[in-house]
């Protein structure tokens, strides 16, 4: 990755919040190994979930509204999945879409960002 | 039956309407439970029953959140951070001395689980939400609260006091499991007395 200087490129996790969610993933992908299939799925979002809350907490960024939101949505229908499959899986269809989104206005706006 | 508290202290239909109103709690407050209580949820595990009186159960209750914050990391069922949390373990020597077969699915995961349910529901008593969580990795979880190798996690039950919230009934979600459709009389699929 290159060092392009602009806010694309804030660092918006310490060492020990990584590890955490480091130690968080590979526990999920233990278990994972003798739980129901669609699990994974969950623990997937909700470590995304836990990861924006930590960058979250180190403050403003440019992308902090879509990781509001972004959250928000995660935990508003992660917990579908034991009650309603179908909406859960039409839940997890439609997550990776504006996520690519906001990577790709990031990214655009980092490229066209003019340095001062 | 035998007991210092006689057995018409709490009627029959209340206790089970007492039972039915209790539900997984995943949103709690901050607030910080009371001592007293948390030794009085585990003496409800105390009290349940175990497979030949052998009581293999180790309680460890754990109130420092930094430490529960580890836990959680080791522990992807773990949705929220609680305030408090009791980890039920296997005391594998004591099991092994008592002749148990300490293999999984075995019967010290009854004493764990019924243990765990008198623990609810006396946390439901005092008013404090609780939710059981299985979902974690026992290496992960043993490194975190230090276990010795001798203690098996089992079973952590996350506690606190439940925040305010809406349930919000889902029209899709399937018709709630009744008594009746787990019970039969003298034959299974006989679902009536007569």
């Amino acid at each position: 990755m290159t060092d392009r200087g602009d806010g694309a490129q804030q660092l918006v996790l310490t060492l020990e919040e990584a590890l955490e969610l480091v130690t968080f993933l590979v526990s999920s992908a233990e278990i994972c190994l003798h739980e129901p299939r669609f699990y994974g799925t969950f623990r997937l979002v909700d470590g995304a979930s836990r990861l924006i809350d930590r960058v979250l907490q180190h403050g403003e960024n440019q992308s902090t509204a879509f990781l509001t939101a972004f959250k928000q949505e995660i935990d508003a229908n992660k917990a579908a999945m034991m009650s309603d499959r179908d909406t859960y899986y039409a839940f997890l269809r439609a997550l990776p879409a504006p996520a690519a989104a906001e990577l790709k206005r990031l990214r655009a706006g980092s490229i066209l960002e003019v340095p001062s | 039956m035998t007991g210092s508290t006689p057995s018409s202290a709490i009627d029959g239909p209340s206790l089970l309407a007492f039972m039915k109103s209790r539900r997984v709690t995943r949103d709690f407050t901050d607030a910080p439970i009371p001592d007293e209580i948390l030794a009085a949820i585990a003496a409800a595990g105390r009290w349940a029953t175990s497979g030949g009186n052998g009581y293999p159960n180790q309680f460890l209750i754990v109130r420092d959140l930094e430490r529960i914050e580890l836990v959680r990391a080791a522990s992807p069922g773990m949705i929220p951070v609680p305030p408090a949390l009791i980890l039920i373990g296997i005391d594998t020597e004591k099991a092994e001395r008592f002749s148990m077969h300490v293999e999984p699915e075995t019967m010290h995961w009854v004493d764990v689980g019924t243990a765990a349910m008198n623990m609810m529901n006396v946390a439901h008593a005092y008013g404090i939400g609780s939710c059981p969580v299985t979902s974690f990795s026992k290496g992960g979880v043993a490194t975190m609260l230090d276990l010795p190798p001798t203690i098996d996690p089992v079973f952590i039950l996350i506690l606190g006091y439940p925040a305010p919230s809406i349930r919000v009934r889902n029209p899709n979600a399937p018709r709630p499991l009744t008594a009746r459709d787990i019970t039969s009389w003298e034959r299974i699929g006989n679902h009536e007395p007569a």
